[in-house]
């Protein structure tokens, strides 16, 4: 026996298959999926102000069943809430810094004042832990935006702190020439959660040397690798500081690998839905809050591309694949002209994986509601005979087990109830 | 029992630990029986560990080590220190096979791990002495309990060489220990008290004239605290002190072998300041100063022995150190015909020491997330 072999039953787990049956239509499908929806955040009248309140805590996050890892969080949910607010609202934040690391919040396309883009120590100091920022804005230019983190941004934007802003024009007029009741706001983003992992362990346990030295005042510059300006970070490497990012000091050789692609936080199978009727538009605001490209593909369609980057499109063309790319959004119009339960997902299918097992990532449905029962019965349409019954393969020699009357185990295991979708996990 | 599979493409690869540590020295042995040496490799060692997630949320790593004992050790070029399996949980640690035995329950800063070895472990009573690998590393069987992540109680039993009886591999010890431990991310929450230490060590070894098994062997109790004096980032200095109290045969009054000091009373002390200078977060230079004291109470000629350590470290670059180390050992009575007279011994040093996991896949359980921020299976 070889000793390589020993115990390999790795090889077993992804052999087996796991399907689960579901309805899409029912009653709790679009229960679970109000879930997987971004939530809006309330906010609270001050005079003239929408007052609105977001904190940032460590997480421990589920983008698929059966896999957690720890993060960071607006409110306890990624992305965090959607700040949803009219055109020329005057707008506050109160961001509550819960974590031990630093953080700020910029507010990605929006006209903010020079202060309060969150950029720091170009605009403001970061919010430092336990500690708390007030961001006042008016809420311009109309469209689909974002905030994210602008602290340690390759982590700290990865690791979840991102959401959606949504500044609405009641005279708008995409709305004007493609009426539509639903809209949809998704959110991509692309996590490697072993970098996660360990930079936030790596920041966490140097915050505790930091905060130690700030407590006795002895915490400077060079410590912190921040300084005033250009001279005074020569002349200390004059004086013997080594920066960083040289090769014989800390420098990280490891760029994030992203293993896990996710819209709304979320993973296939845990993906939302697209609901939408035959003779309906539904809007969909797409925003990129990560680090990767992605190109995504609406099966059955063509899609109205009719904002870029929140600015309405003064002439909206057709797509069936948009690249979105690291910080773009695209609003895009779907019309409900061919019936079906149509996937969209992300071409560049090594983005369609869960830690590296294909189908997962941001693999998701557009469904249409009023699909007759009937179509959802995905045996009829098999063009496999082992699963028609008339096909006379029973009778074949040797194919006993294949008759109708001994089939109904297979056929249970096979489709449940026969609707769709089911949930395939393996490859 | 071995299971295969078709599908050897759909292994997981794990993680891979690799741990390296060079340690070369010129020694000047002054007044000494042994002689100097040009260049001295031993301790160096090699170790290799690979871990995996099982299936029901244990984890599961194979290490495999290799060590360069001393030049008459008589265990040849290399002696494989590690080769065991580790079995955890949250709370449950479960070690089976070669490893360090629980003699120890502190780490010392010497230059070499065996530098202080008759002080700061509880010795094999079935070793000729010959080297000091057959005192350190053993067979082991323990299973560990974490109480709160900072309370280690640990059950293990062990078969150490037997000079005599080479190829027994019985159990031939057992013992408990009880250890108070800051996890290494947490030590700037914790002001003093980093570990404190209780061993007990029992050695089925065959007293004449006892049979019952409990009375006829040998047993041994260790006490042990890290202190930290100032935990300061920049600054940094602690104290490690361990007591060995070992529980003899009163009728052992000489010692004509390595077999008889094992087996005397003895009481051992030793410990050691250590101020670490770090810079910009990574260590820039380190002193150190120590002693050990070894009492016998029950030989017919007053015998002990003491030591006094001290050495230095300076950081060239990443993982590379130079050092130096001055050792006085006294010996006197039975343990100077033993181990030689008084000796003074002087090393230069070059130091390489590397540990870097790749492939990682999931967190440590000192991890601060797990620690801090609940432990996610």
């Amino acid at each position: 026996m070889d000793r390589r072999d020993f115990l390999a039953t790795g090889a077993m787990s992804t052999a087996g298959m796991l399907f689960i049956p579901g309805n899409l239509l029912a009653k709790e499908a679009k229960t679970e999926n109000s879930k997987r929806l971004v939530q809006t955040l309330p906010y609270k009248r001050d005079g003239e102000w929408k007052e609105f309140e977001l904190y940032i805590d460590l997480h421990t996050h589920e983008p698929a069943p059966g896999y957690q890892y720890h993060t960071l969080a607006f409110n306890d949910m990624i992305p965090g809430p959607e700040i949803r607010v009219n055109a020329g609202d005057k707008v506050r934040v109160k961001f509550i810094n819960k974590t031990d690391l630093n953080h700020t919040i910029h507010w990605h396309g929006i006209f903010v004042p020079w202060r309060m883009d969150g950029v720091p120590f170009v605009t403001q100091l970061p919010v430092m832990p336990k500690n708390e920022f007030i961001y006042e804005f008016v809420a311009k230019p109309e469209g689909t935006h974002f905030y994210h983190c602008h602290w340690g941004t390759l982590m700290h934007m990865q690791a979840g702190m991102f959401g959606s802003l949504i500044v609405e024009n009641p005279n708008d007029t995409i709305k004007e020439r493609f009426p539509y009741e639903r809209e949809y706001t998704l959110v991509y983003s692309a996590h490697d959660t072993n970098y996660i992992r360990e930079e936030m362990n790596g920041m966490l346990e140097r915050m505790k040397q930091r905060s130690y030295l700030m407590k006795e005042g002895r915490f400077n510059s060079e410590q912190w690798a921040v300084f005033d300006n250009k001279e005074q970070f020569t002349a200390s490497m004059e004086n013997g500081y080594q920066p960083p990012y040289v090769t014989n000091r800390r420098s990280n050789s490891d760029l994030p690998q992203a293993n896990w692609f996710t819209v709304n936080g979320k993973s296939y199978p845990s993906t939302p839905y697209l609901f939408i009727k035959s003779g309906e538009n539904i809007r969909i605001r797409l925003i990129n809050a990560g680090a990767e490209t992605h190109h995504l593909h609406m099966h059955g369609h063509d899609f109205w591309m009719v904002a870029d980057d929140g600015v309405p499109l003064e002439h909206p063309f057709k797509r069936n694949t948009v690249p979105l790319t690291p910080g773009k959004t695209f609003d895009i119009i779907v019309e409900g002209t061919n019936r079906g339960i149509w996937t969209f997902h992300d071409h560049d299918t090594r983005k369609v994986t869960n830690n590296g097992l294909y189908p997962g990532g941001n693999l998701l449905a557009l469904v249409y509601e009023d699909l007759p029962a009937e179509e959802l019965v995905i045996s009829k349409y098999s063009g496999n005979p082992m699963y028609n019954p008339n096909a006379g393969m029973g009778y074949m020699k040797g194919m006993d087990t294949m008759k109708n009357e001994n089939m109904d185990s297979m056929n249970k295991m096979m489709f449940g109830e026969d609707k769709l979708p089911k949930i395939a996990l393996d490859e | 029992m071995i299971l295969i599979s078709g599908l050897t493409n759909a292994q997981i690869t794990p993680e891979f630990e690799i741990g390296a540590k060079g340690v070369f020295s010129g020694n000047l042995n002054f007044n000494s029986d042994e002689s100097s040496a040009v260049s001295d490799f031993s301790d160096t060692q090699l170790l290799m560990g690979l871990s995996q997630k099982l299936y029901n949320n244990w984890r599961a790593q194979f290490v495999l080590g290799l060590q360069f004992p001393d030049a008459n050790s008589n265990l040849g070029e290399v002696f494989y220190n590690n080769i065991f399996i580790r079995l955890e949980d949250q709370k449950n640690v479960v070690r089976v096979g070669r490893t360090l035995a629980q003699t120890n329950l502190n780490e010392f800063p010497t230059l070499r791990d065996d530098d202080a070895q008759q002080f700061v472990y509880a010795l094999n009573p079935f070793s000729d002495g010959i080297n000091t690998e057959r005192d350190q590393y053993s067979n082991v069987l323990e299973y560990t309990h974490i109480f709160k992540q900072r309370f280690f109680v640990s059950v293990h039993g062990e078969n150490f060489y037997d000079s005599l009886e080479p190829d027994d591999f019985r159990l031939n010890s057992m013992g408990i220990s009880l250890v108070y431990q800051v996890p290494q991310s947490q030590r700037w929450n914790r002001n003093i008290v980093q570990q404190i230490g209780l061993s007990y060590n029992n050695y089925f070894t065959d007293r004449p004239g006892y049979s019952n098994d409990f009375e006829s062997s040998v047993k041994n109790i260790l006490l042990s605290t890290v202190l930290n004096i100032k935990p300061d980032p920049i600054n940094f200095m602690d104290f490690k002190f361990q007591a060995i109290q070992n529980l003899g045969w009163e009728e052992v009054t000489q010692l004509n072998d390595y077999f008889d000091y094992t087996r005397t009373q003895s009481t051992s002390l030793f410990g050691t300041f250590r101020y670490l200078k770090q810079k910009l977060e990574r260590p820039h230079f380190q002193v150190s100063v120590g002693g050990g004291y070894k009492s016998f109470n029950d030989l017919t000629t007053d015998s002990d022995q003491l030591m006094f350590i001290t050495n230095g470290f300076y950081r060239m670059g990443e993982n590379f150190d130079i050092g130096i180390q001055y050792r006085y050992t006294e010996n006197s009575g039975f343990t100077q015909t033993l181990f030689g007279k008084n000796e003074h011994r002087l090393q230069l040093s070059v130091v390489y020491s590397f540990s870097k996991i790749f492939n990682k896949q999931f967190g440590d359980r000192e991890d601060l997330l797990n620690l801090e921020h609940n432990y996610i299976k």
